[in-house]
């Protein structure tokens, strides 16, 4: 290991580090990198609904595993990421296009081509030169989905870490119709009642997924290799034999492949701190993260678009508030 | 008789204007909210586009404020918004509802026609009276106009978020207020005022990036269907222009035909290597403002459109081969009654990054 | 030397094709179309179009590149308007400019503007610069519009008599050699003989089917209804089999003219049908998404909704579906209508 000595005077003899946070609506991943971009530590926990205490519990974990290390920056991602950074003291709070982005080009630095497929949507993310050149999300609906995944795996009673294997032992998918998940649902059960084999069914949904996702997501994008293939869904060797099937060329499933999230998180806050010129993160610390986190709404009746307004306190503090159309709450 | 129509943007003004000083008692309905949508999508037909939906919710909300009377715009085709009204009138008859439904039909070369439909709405008047209406209304619409063009550009200048929008809704309240064309330009040199206020002086980014947006009419003039794209953008420090504005739309909507303005408009010249015929609504403008654009050098281009828009599924179709030949960037945007704002989000953030990493690159290269 | 003209079997071929064969023809020109819609097909259109594009434009894109190699020139009219003060539907306007947009190595596009909107002349100069491409002979090009009409009248009185597209162009002698008829064979067609009358007044279930016949006889769009359907011993009627006429009067029960002509005769053909007592139920199949149709499927519905005396139903199709559920839809639709019946 290389000794960091960064800014001894300030902080001891710590190392520098970043922490990422991806607080998406299915995970929450958590990272830690060094100060060449390495991965030190990474979480992958379920976000259950409840996202505060997830990064509570995260953070309690990582405590240990960071302790001498100086948090140089933080950043946060995904769907969660404003009421992340507020509980952390984010450096940088980004959307979750350029943090895969960032991490993708990180890992494999001549991608030209990332698929992203998460726990509720996925995203096809086009780079040239290691910059974003086009990007398009999921606009139809979850039927191409981790979570969809799993519950079709549940149906068909196959342990979804089963999955992957069972779609390559398949010599024959079947086809699977459906623009939707119930659609789709529907007419996999009408297959399994005509009796085609569970493999043929597995890997002919893994090939409708792929499908429905290169003609939707992927419609139109100039995807040309490398491709790297990274979400939850990256696990499923089903999917992507479909995807190398279907795009006749061998895609790259990074090491970290579901957090690449939180990656692209802390490398953009390392980023943003070296802008502006270093200075201390605004990171609250891993001590303040024991606070008394609260998040609660009320509905506004100002106009019918009765939006509802989200607190966001730490103790008896109100820490940040958002949720209104017209913006009339956001300042406080 | 209390007459009313659908909202789009802030054109309710310049109608507002128009027919009260014709002599009718206007009931102008609530702003769209997502009441309004829920009503609206509840009794339409599912994959009619999202403006006849929201239109029913109009109507509805502005009938239980007492509306009787329906003022709308028909049109020849082919796009589907020439028979709302009488699908519209077909809906709400069903629901049980009592009104009369006006329908101002393009003149296609005759006047008397337009001006006996107004005639029903606002009673007998004497020629000298249309023309002092017409000035008024013509007059907010170009304040309008000119207004949001200002917001447009204060915003990323703006000193605290949300500057920038505050002081446009008081300046539009201003012109709303203002009964004669005298008023309407004080109030426009006041507004002026308080837009210019809302900048801070060295404020922002002193080179921002410039997003043009185009598209399907309605939803580019009406903030509440596509998610507050213009805000939310200058907020994020974007330039904003747009393709149309309210008085553009009037003029070709309302006056084309008669004086015949179409053919040789810029738009269709510029899109003519991609779409070289008239497609029906703003699907031959929609292309022909992004190779505009693209020849202005802005940093990307965004169009919005309703889900199953005909004219726009054509544009959208083209728009591919314009950014490639051009080199400019195009997202599409599609709205619907499920859009949600933090999809809208994270798309229009990605995009803003993925142009400003490439400026930022531009510019290290030199 | 005559060159080869190719001809998409989508969209408007279901309605021209005749027409455009034998203008073609008379100019010295051999005529090639694509072969049946397949699943390849489908699949080739859907890669290249926009996901919101509906389905038979589509398709209509795995045509054009079903013909690439197989001839010299693809013939890609611009359908603005085919009668006065109407469109078809702003995807056709467009059409060339997307396949153009869209599609690599495909043959030459001849994309003639057929807009009859406002006069004549227009169209007459389209079809004359059509046919200069292959002679100099205005005279040529005139004889062989007017045969061309000719085959056109002779094909609508089938399809008016009751015949599908199919069986039309087979006992016009020129329906595509290499396949089979797809709708089952004339003869079993004819069985049905004298019409839809004779087959009501035979005790046979007689439906009407609503839809722009680039569904309704694609059989891999529609998922082969009429086929089924006559599997099922039901007479069809489509709504291109009804004259003119009768879909114009019907139509204008509409308090506006309907500005698509296409779309206005489907709404004739569904007012027909739900209130003349000719039929026994009415059948709407339509595309997802289809702008038109959205319109005209729920004038439909709420006039269906205010009489309840024929049985109406729409099946919605796109790539996604399910052959399994247009199936039990069908046979569902066909049993309500069976137990109707029974005294």
């Amino acid at each position: 290991m290389v000794e960091m000595a960064g800014m001894a005077g300030m902080a001891g003899m710590a190392r520098k580090a970043y922490l990422g946070v991806d607080v998406g609506s299915v995970s929450t991943n958590l990272v830690v990198l060094d100060e060449r971009g390495d991965v030190l530590e990474s979480l992958y926990l379920r976000t259950r609904g409840d996202p505060i205490a997830v990064i509570q519990e995260g953070m309690r974990t990582l405590a240990q595993a960071a302790s001498g290390l100086e948090m140089a920056g933080v950043g946060t991602t995904g769907s969660g990421r404003r009421l992340a950074g507020v509980i952390l003291g984010a450096d940088c709070v980004k959307n979750e296009i350029t943090a895969h982005a960032v991490a993708s080009a990180r890992v494999v630095p001549d991608v030209r081509t990332v698929i992203e497929i998460g726990g509720q949507d996925s995203k096809i993310i086009i780079l040239r030169d290691g910059a974003v050149l086009d990007f398009a999300m999921n606009t139809v609906c979850a039927a191409g989905t981790g979570s969809f995944l799993d519950q079709q795996a549940g149906r068909l009673g196959v342990p979804i870490e089963r999955f992957g294997e069972l779609a390559l032992m398949s010599t024959t998918p079947v086809r699977i119709a459906g623009r939707c998940a119930v659609f789709a649902e529907s007419d996999m059960i009408h297959k399994q009642q005509m009796g085609h084999r569970i493999e043929d069914i597995v890997a002919g949904l893994c090939e409708a997924l792929v499908r429905n996702y290169l003609n939707n997501v992927g419609k139109g994008k100039d995807i040309r290799p490398p491709v790297v293939f990274q979400g939850g869904v990256a696990a499923n060797a089903g999917m992507r034999a479909a995807f190398e099937k279907a795009l006749a060329t061998p895609i790259a499933v990074p090491e970290h492949y579901n957090v690449m999230g939180a990656i692209g998180a802390a490398l953009l806050a390392a980023e943003q701190v070296d802008r502006r010129g270093g200075g201390a993160s605004r990171f609250r610390g891993f001590q303040a993260l024991d606070m008394d986190y609260a998040a609660s709404s009320f509905e506004c009746k100002g106009c019918p678009n009765l939006c509802e307004v989200v607190n966001i306190k730490m103790g008896h503090e109100v820490i940040a508030r958002w949720g209104s159309r017209c913006g009339k709450w956001d300042s406080f | 008789m209390k007459v009313t129509f659908a909202h789009m943007g802030n054109l309710y003004i310049t109608v507002r204007a128009l027919l009260e000083d014709l002599g009718a008692e206007v009931v102008v309905p609530p702003m769209p909210s997502k009441r309004t949508l829920s009503i609206g999508s509840r009794h339409s037909p599912e994959f009619a586009c999202l403006p006849l939906k929201v239109n029913i919710g109009n109507y509805i909300e502005a009938m239980e404020l007492g509306a009787d009377t329906i003022a709308m715009a028909g049109g020849v085709g082919p796009c589907r918004f020439g028979l709302y009204g009488e699908v519209q009138k077909e809906i709400l008859t069903a629901l049980g509802y009592k009104f009369e439904m006006i329908i101002v039909e393009p003149p296609q070369g005759r006047l008397r026609h337009v001006l006996q439909q107004v005639g029903r709405l606002v009673g007998r008047n004497p020629v000298g009276r249309y023309v002092r209406a017409a000035r008024l209304a013509w007059a907010k619409m170009t304040a309008v106009d000119e207004l949001e063009r200002l917001a447009q550009a204060a915003r990323p200048f703006e000193g605290h978020r949300g500057a920038a929008t505050a002081a446009l809704a008081s300046a539009l309240e201003l012109v709303d207020d203002a009964g004669s064309p005298a008023r309407v330009k004080r109030a426009l040199e006041e507004g002026r005022e308080v837009l210019r206020a809302a900048r801070e002086p060295g404020g922002g980014n002193s080179d921002p990036p410039r997003i043009g947006i185009v598209g399907e009419v309605y939803v580019v003039l009406e903030p509440f269907v596509n998610c507050e794209v213009e805000r939310r953008l200058g907020e994020m420090g974007v330039l904003v222009e747009r393709s149309i504005y309210i008085g553009d739309w009037v003029r070709e909507h309302l006056l084309k035909d008669v004086l015949r303005l179409r053919k040789g408009r810029r738009p269709y010249e510029l899109a003519k290597p991609y779409l070289c015929h008239f497609v029906g609504g703003h699907g031959v403008e929609t292309v022909g403002s992004t190779v505009e654009y693209a020849r202005q050098r802005f940093d990307g281009v965004i169009q919005l459109a309703p889900f199953t828009c005909m004219p726009e599924i054509v544009a959208q179709d083209v728009l591919p081969a314009v950014s490639r030949d051009l080199g400019i960037p195009v997202m599409t945007l599609v709205f619907d009654e499920h859009s949600s704002d933090a999809g809208v989000i994270t798309r229009l953030e990605a995009f803003v990054d993925m142009v400003e990493r490439s400026r930022r690159r531009r510019a290290s290269r030199g | 030397m005559g060159e080869v003209v190719g001809i998409p079997r989508a969209l408007l071929y279901y309605h021209y094709y005749p027409m455009w064969k034998v203008f073609f023809e008379s100019l010295g020109q051999t005529v090639v179309t694509s072969g049946p819609t397949t699943r390849a097909v489908v699949d080739a259109g859907i890669k290249v179009t926009v996901d919101e594009a509906c389905l038979p434009v589509k398709v209509f894109h795995g045509h054009v590149l079903a013909l690439a190699g197989k001839c010299d020139y693809v013939f890609i009219p611009r359908l603005v308007s085919v009668e006065r003060r109407a469109f078809i539907c702003p995807k056709f306007m467009g059409l060339p400019d997307m396949i153009r947009c869209n599609c690599r190595d495909i043959p030459r596009i001849i994309d003639s503007c057929i807009n009859l909107s406002r006069t004549t002349r227009e169209y007459m100069r389209a079809v004359y610069s059509t046919g200069r491409m292959f002679t100099g002979s205005a005279l040529r090009i005139l004889a062989s519009h007017n045969r061309a009409r000719t085959a056109l009248a002779r094909y609508t009185r089938h399809i008016e008599g009751g015949l599908t597209p199919d069986e039309a162009m087979a006992v016009m002698g020129m329906a595509p050699s290499f396949d089979e008829p797809a709708h089952g064979t004339v003869a079993a067609a004819s069985s049905s003989g004298g019409g839809p009358a004779a087959a009501m007044g035979a005790g046979r279930v007689v439906v009407g089917l609503v839809g722009h016949p680039y569904i309704i006889y694609d059989p891999f769009v529609s998922m082969n209804v009429l086929r089924r359907l006559r599997e099922m011993g039901v007479t069809v009627v489509t709504s291109d089999m009804l004259p003119a006429a009768v879909t114009e009067r019907e139509a204008a029960r509409f308090p506006k003219r309907v500005f698509w002509t296409l779309g206005r005769r489907l709404l004739g053909a569904g007012f027909h049908f739900l209130r003349s007592g000719a039929v026994h139920g009415c059948l709407h199949m339509r595309a997802f998404a289809c702008g038109p149709e959205s319109l005209i499927g729920e004038v439909l519905e709420r006039e269906c909704a205010r009489r309840r005396d024929v049985p109406f139903a729409t099946i919605t199709v796109d790539e996604h579906t399910g052959e399994a559920g247009i199936l039990t839809r069908l046979e569902a639709f066909v049993d309500v209508i069976a137990r109707r019946r029974k005294p």
